[in-house]
């Protein structure tokens, strides 16, 4: 990483924590974003929850320590997904994601990841199952990134969650 | 993130997102999305307060199961730092989530 490269995540990691202290920056923020347009698709929930298989999926830039961090260098941001199972112990876990504050997630990661909490729900029969696989993004997406996400990473995380009979998915931002 | 829940929406698997910045959520609209006036990083609520996790989970589950229409956003209500949480009422979570007539 270049000099400049570090500064400027410094400078990233300073404001996240201004934005994280500060939410009405945040809505501002999003009052200025570019609308997207189009059909919100819709599908019908078909089964009682007590029967089915839940899904988690965040964008909070989580994922384990050995797998590879979400590029930090490009400001429009890292539009790849990684695959993580559910029984991966927390001090496995690592969050790269430069525009949140991560720090409290990292003490406790059902604030991003909530597993431990998807699996009370199981013990207490609210939900059949917690799909073994619980699948990361990072937000803060821009730019060219965004059809990335649109066209391929997106769908190939549905197209996974469908091949392997998830019912329903919980999404958790950062 | 609206816009990864659109992708698996699409692909018939219906989803709920939690928000924690609702302009965001609204320029993007997930197809339901549960909105939480909590900071970044904190849509479950604080570290290690396991009553306000499941407290969160358990309206966002609900909302799955009581939405009628693309892009309903329900408020949770909840004030940061500013409820008391108590044990979930696990029967009703249960009852609430497996109506699937309107």
């Amino acid at each position: 990483m270049t000099p400049r490269q570090s500064l400027s995540r410094l400078k990233n990691r300073l404001l996240a924590r201004v934005f994280t202290a500060v939410p009405g920056l945040a809505a501002r923020w999003g009052q200025a974003m570019a609308a997207t347009g189009g059909e919100i698709p819709w599908a019908e929930p078909r089964k009682p929850l007590g029967d089915a298989v839940l899904a988690v999926i965040t964008t909070g830039g989580v994922h384990r320590t050995d797998q590879p961090p979400f590029d930090m260098a490009d400001p429009d941001g890292d539009p790849t997904f990684r695959e993580i199972p559910v029984d991966t112990p927390g001090d496995a876990l690592t969050i790269t994601h430069d525009y949140y504050d991560h720090r409290d997630a990292e003490a406790d990661p059902n604030l991003v990841l909530p597993v431990e909490r998807v699996r009370e729900m199981t013990a207490h029969g609210v939900v059949a199952g917690l799909h073994p696989r619980a699948y990361s993004f990072m937000g803060h997406i821009d730019g060219r990134h965004v059809e990335t996400l649109k066209r391929k990473t997106a769908p190939e995380v549905a197209e996974r969650l469908a091949a392997g009979g998830v019912d329903y998915a919980l999404l958790v931002p950062a | 993130m609206g816009l990864v829940a659109r992708a698996v929406e699409a692909r018939g698997i219906p989803t709920v997102a939690l928000s924690i910045v609702r302009e965001i959520t609204e320029k993007t609209p997930p197809p339901r999305a549960l909105y939480l006036r909590f900071p970044f990083g904190h849509a479950l609520g604080e570290p290690g307060q396991r009553e306000q996790h499941l407290a969160v989970l358990g309206l966002a589950l609900e909302h799955l199961f009581a939405a009628r229409k693309p892009g309903e956003i329900r408020d949770a209500g909840l004030r940061w730092r500013r409820e008391r949480y108590g044990p979930p009422d696990w029967d009703a979570l249960r009852r609430r989530t497996s109506n699937l007539e309107p």
